[in-house]
């Protein structure tokens, strides 16, 4: 009979507990539509759209917050898409509700190669201020609303402010001396497209063409493929390649060794979020940091390594 | 009727626009099959002519004749100060109405197609439709130079607070703003209609204490730009020929039409010789400025000047100074020079 009561109070603590053990577990790191849908009614949930406000208003996906891209990497000391000072991320937090237990969803569109890695970029904003649940939707704004018509809302959300007491996780980002002294250490990787790895061409706005000194090239163009697949004519959009496809790649190019540290960068701090987020959150590489500076810092300090 | 992939055929059924046909504003021959028949008499534009848009919406074309977007009579007080009477008359003549009133928006450069900029149009806003607003392609269109891309932070610096909050450009500028009043303003700082942040930020509301001493301490000082406007914004050398120079830039000086106030200021390109080839010398040149107070929209909770009064009191950052003058600019730009005294701690 006592056995029968302990067997009872276990099973109740243990119903009790689940609905904590499921919200600790998160949301898939690449969210699909369809997981996105059924876990609308969530608690903890923030959907967090960053497309521009006026295309917010005209319609988001139900309940997500409008935290416009720019908001999250704006333009600091003459370089592009930094990350915000702390009191910056702590009022775009606070502001929208968002807690470090939160689990939040990002998405915007994917027609452009910009479009598609700015959800990483928000992403590892949002990971950098301590918050750990951090999803992407594959897809974006586009397949959920023009693929697949589901529902879209005209209505602002009103999240109800709340100080964000996380915890900031400032080791996911690398400033330029400390990229200097972890070459030849750190596995730097380069996530531009071949042509500008090996300095045949380069952006206006980086000073000269090359490469940091030691980095491997992991380009971030074979990160996405068209959807539907292999039916170009009806893509409405980009989602991510399978886990499988992405591990290869990438383990071809940085190795097994998950606690490896990686440093990854591009030109302006924006496209090498993708690799970032799908190295640390979705192959589970331990030490993952973005060179917020990039080539756009580094190719103008002539004491800053170049190849070739 | 035309009902190609251009206008919407779903559209044709529903907005009353349409009951009249396409020839009612556009004119044009509806009854014949052959294109070069059909179009004879097109007009590309019916709300040129206010009258196309009067029988209907007869108060609002009627206040919208006389107001700033239409008349664009602000372009033509902001710059006569430095033409001589004659000037003044070239200047009506061969820029006035040739150049400057080309700017003028029509009905339907807000509410159905883009207006052209530079020889470039956007096309219809959205299918055709009438829409009562779409701030991201009509207010955008024209003011996409410098304010609409520093208020969404793509100039640089991060997006204009109330932009982060979600608002657009209306919920500050109400429509009388653009219909007008029915006055006829010489310049929108006539227009008694304009947004003013204490219309919501009342001075005294202040959440902290420290934010309360600065807004008192600074009241009829300084602009609330001079200190919450987050980031460079876009500032034009050198007009000629219609082809100026833009570069980013902060500038704080004293306002030119309130020497007691310092704000944030902006380079407007009118050099020497930009209207040479009119044949004005601009006379009285020096009259006016080259730099204008401007409400710049990229307005931060936090600057670096609200955090510490020293990057004005000690360091000066972005003031003005007699070397950061442009070269041969007007002699009234020595007027907007101001220097901060450090404070008695």
């Amino acid at each position: 009979m006592q056995v029968l009561k302990r067997w009872k109070a276990m099973f109740v603590l243990l119903f009790l507990l689940l609905p904590a053990t499921v919200m600790a577990q998160g949301l898939a790191p690449i969210l699909s539509t369809d997981d996105l849908a059924k876990s609308l009614k969530d608690s903890g949930l923030v959907i967090v759209d960053i497309r521009k406000v006026e295309e917010y208003r005209a319609g988001h996906i139900p309940g997500a917050v409008g935290i416009f891209y720019n908001n999250w990497a704006p333009g600091r000391g003459g370089l592009m898409n930094e990350m915000p000072a702390d009191e910056e991320l702590l009022d775009l937090l606070s502001d929208n509700g968002i807690q470090s237990d939160s689990k939040v969803v990002v998405y915007g569109t994917t027609g452009t190669g910009a479009d598609r890695v700015n959800v990483t970029r928000v992403a590892w904003a949002l990971k950098y201020s301590g918050v750990q649940n951090v999803s992407v939707l594959s897809g974006g704004f586009e397949k959920w609303a023009v693929r697949e018509k589901r529902d879209v809302s005209t209505e602002m959300a009103r999240p109800k402010s709340r100080g964000y007491k996380g915890k900031f996780n400032k080791g996911l980002l690398a400033k330029k001396d400390y990229v200097i002294g972890q070459i030849g250490k750190a596995m730097i990787v380069d996530v531009r497209e071949p042509a500008f790895f090996s300095g045949e061409q380069k952006l206006p706005f980086v000073a000269k063409a090359g490469r940091i000194k030691g980095a491997v090239n992991l380009p971030t163009g074979q990160v996405f493929e068209k959807y539907p697949p292999g039916d170009h004519l009806e893509a409405c959009c980009w989602t991510y390649k399978d886990a499988a496809s992405l591990k290869n790649m990438a383990s071809g190019v940085v190795g097994s060794d998950l606690d490896k540290e990686i440093i990854v960068y591009c030109d302006s701090g924006r496209v090498a979020s993708a690799w970032w987020f799908i190295l640390s959150d979705v192959l589970g590489y331990k030490d993952v940091k973005i060179y917020d500076g990039s080539m756009e810092d580094w190719a103008k300090d002539d004491k800053a390594p170049m190849e070739p | 009727m035309y009902l190609g992939y251009v206008v919407d055929p779903e559209l044709l059924k529903k907005d009353p626009h349409f009951r009249m046909g396409c020839v009612f504003c556009h004119k044009g021959n509806a009854k014949v099959m052959n294109r070069e028949e059909a179009h004879k008499g097109l007009v590309e534009r019916p709300s040129d002519n206010l009258r196309s848009c009067m029988a209907c919406h007869k108060q609002i074309t009627d206040n919208y004749a006389k107001s700033l977007h239409y008349t664009t009579a602000g372009l033509r007080t902001g710059v006569m100060p430095r033409f001589s009477k004659e000037e003044l008359a070239t200047f009506d003549e061969k820029v006035f109405q040739k150049s400057c009133r080309s700017c003028h928006a029509a009905c339907g450069d807000c509410h159905v197609k883009g207006a052209p900029v530079g020889g470039i149009s956007i096309g219809l806003i959205d299918k055709h439709k009438f829409v009562r607003k779409d701030e991201g392609k009509t207010c955008k269109f024209c003011h996409g130079g410098r304010v609409y891309p520093e208020y969404t932070g793509e100039y640089g610096g991060a997006p204009d607070v109330h932009y982060q909050k979600g608002m657009l450009c209306m919920d500050c500028h109400k429509k009388a703003e653009f219909h007008g009043d029915g006055n006829a303003y010489l310049t929108k700082g006539e227009v008694k209609q304009r947004p003013a942040c204490k219309n919501c930020h009342k001075p005294g509301d202040e959440a902290k204490l420290t934010a309360q001493i600065a807004h008192r301490e600074h009241e009829g000082k300084v602009s609330c730009y001079g200190c919450h406007s987050g980031a460079a914004y876009r500032n034009c050398y050198n007009c000629h020929g219609g082809h100026a120079e833009a570069k980013p830039g902060m500038i704080l000086g004293r306002s030119p039409r309130d020497k007691k106030l310092l704000t944030t200021l902006r380079l407007i390109p009118t050099v020497r010789d930009t209207f040479a080839p009119a044949g004005i010398k601009m006379e009285n040149y020096d009259a006016l400025p080259n730099y204008w107070d401007t409400p710049a929209h990229n307005i931060r909770k936090r600057t670096d000047r609200t955090r510490n009064c020293d990057v004005c009191h000690v360091d000066r950052k972005n003031f003005l100074t007699r070397e950061m003058l442009i070269k041969e600019g007007s002699k009234a730009n020595e007027e907007l020079l101001y220097v901060p005294k450090p404070i008695n701690r």
